[in-house]
């Protein structure tokens, strides 16, 4: 399998002088479904915007598809980033649209100035954007506006406007950490299913360890800005977990205990 | 002795602030040269201008309604102009949308420059360059209220972009689209409501702003003034008043039903 991404020594330090990421290296192939977990404050988010540079990295680089998205133009980040569908923890919908404009909005990368202004998609994208909704369940949803939409909905709408965009690669940023637990699971579940079935490798940050075992076909850990596990979910022993999250165990029990009370 | 109950810095604080006051207020009166006869020969004129002004004649009236539409259209023109210059720069100047950081804080600089000047001082040097007329008073009231809108957007995109700039530009789209595709939707109904506002201001503004020469009703109640025609000034003054607080009350209305609809 080839490596779609590879991420190599990768550093974040912001304004104020705090170092989010220290020196990260990753690569990621072809249709993986990787986790990354890690307690907040980690870098797992800084992470992510690095990869399709809504945060701009310090140091280091980061190859997608042969091309250095570190060093890219404006018109090459645009086509990187059209590449890359982003899922938000607080789905960053547009709340006064539709859903089905805003899972059109998916579509933007691909098209001029113009033509986004003045609404101008075309009408295989129009179906195309409707059938990832009834793939999700909201085929009833289709015209509502987005603020109409429950939580768990609105994430699905989030998902649908990744996919639109038939990406490469997808980055969720904490998904479900806005959730219900039964919403994480219909939102988890589309996640994955959508992205084994195209083939689209995904990073997701997630603080649940076993939601992370559960879907991930591997899991990458990150504390204090640091790469501290690697490896499939059957080698993230219990000792490792408690090191992850050393000092900060009660994240770690957060969504079990909900889950109990569930 | 009594047990003092002040706290002691402030308390002096305070005596020092009416102290200077007290010392101020007499050379100010000295410098301006009031006179007690000319207030007493004013105040004794005062019924008479009553008495003048009672008299209302409505025989005026079609010219001053002429007139306070040429000041209504003033401030509408002058407002949808406005409005499409300060769209664009309120995203050029909003932290969240600007494409270049040294820009927008020029255009901040430029912006609080034009700010500091008086509206009256702008339609005074219209007025000056255009000659009289609803054009000088449109020019003219073009700077304030631009430079008001870009302010006013540009904060509420500031606090309302955040996440929808990076819904846009994560899946790749350009400025444009981050502009009329995710903040423009968000903030229309806001923006609405701004805009409103602002119109309900700029025709109380107009009225006054006819006084300096801008054309429009206010260029009529100087003419008024100057010739002491009291009964048609009340007439005007009525006018004026009626049209105001019409204005208010539609523009509440806007906004209250843009509130609800927004939530």
């Amino acid at each position: 399998m080839t490596t779609i991404l590879s991420i190599q020594q990768l550093k974040k330090r912001y304004e104020g002088g705090s170092t989010a990421l220290d020196g990260i290296d990753l690569q990621v192939k072809e249709k993986e479904f990787i986790a990354i977990i890690g307690p907040s404050g980690a870098g797992k988010s800084t992470l992510l915007r690095c990869i399709n540079r809504l945060i701009d990295p310090t140091d280091g680089s980061i190859t997608f598809l042969g091309q250095r998205v570190d060093q890219a133009s404006k018109k090459q980040l645009r086509q990187i980033r059209s590449q890359t569908g982003m899922i938000f923890q607080h789905y960053n919908l547009i709340d006064r649209l539709s859903v089905l404009e805003n899972v059109l909005h998916g579509r933007l990368g691909y098209m001029s100035s113009l033509a986004g202004i003045f609404n101008r998609y075309s009408e295989a994208d129009k179906k195309e954007a409707i059938e990832l909704l009834r793939k999700v369940g909201l085929e009833n949803e289709v015209y509502k506006r987005a603020d109409e939409l429950s939580g768990g909905q609105k994430q699905r709408v989030g998902v649908c406007r990744a996919l639109a965009q038939q990406p490469k690669l997808i980055l969720a940023d904490e998904p479900i950490a806005s959730l219900d637990p039964k919403s994480s699971t219909t939102v988890m579940d589309a996640i994955h299913r959508n992205c084994t079935e195209q083939g689209i490798a995904c990073l997701v940050n997630l603080h649940q360890v076993e939601v992370a075992k559960q879907y991930a076909s591997r899991i990458i850990a990150i504390k204090g800005g640091k790469v501290v596990f690697d490896g499939p979910p059957t080698q993230l022993t219990e000792q490792h977990t408690y090191f992850i999250y050393e000092g900060k165990e009660h994240e770690m029990f957060h969504q079990t205990k909900e889950e109990v009370y569930a | 002795m009594k047990i003092p109950i002040a706290h002691k810095s402030t308390q002096r604080q305070q005596r020092f602030f009416f102290l200077s006051m007290i010392v101020l207020f007499i050379p100010c009166m000295l410098y301006l040269d009031l006179n007690y006869m000319q207030f007493k020969d004013g105040l004794s004129r005062i019924p008479d201008i009553v008495y003048k002004m009672l008299q209302i004649s409505f025989d005026e009236l079609p010219e001053l309604l002429a007139e306070l539409l040429t000041s209504v259209i003033v401030a509408f023109l002058c407002i949808v102009i406005s409005v499409l210059f300060s769209f664009i720069l309120a995203f050029l100047v909003a932290e969240k949308t600007t494409p270049n950081r040294v820009l927008s804080n020029v255009l901040r600089v430029i912006i609080v420059i034009i700010r500091t000047i008086p509206t009256t001082i702008w339609v005074l040097l219209a007025v000056a360059s255009m000659g009289f007329g609803p054009m000088a008073g449109v020019l003219g009231l073009l700077f304030p209220t631009v430079s008001f809108l870009v302010r006013v957007f540009a904060a509420q995109i500031d606090e309302a972009g955040k996440d929808t700039v990076e819904a846009i530009k994560a899946v790749g789209g350009t400025w444009w689209h981050v502009v009329f595709n995710g903040v423009l939707p968000s903030l229309s109904t806001t923006f609405l409501a701004m805009i409103a506002f602002k119109f309900e201001i700029t025709v109380a503004e107009t009225v006054i702003l006819g006084m300096v020469g801008a054309g429009g009703i206010g260029m009529l109640l100087q003419d008024y003034i100057s010739f002491y025609e009291f009964a048609p000034l009340m007439l005007g003054v009525l006018t004026v008043f009626t049209t105001l607080f019409l204005m208010e009350l539609i523009t509440n209305q806007i906004r209250l039903r843009i509130g609800r609809r927004a939530r």
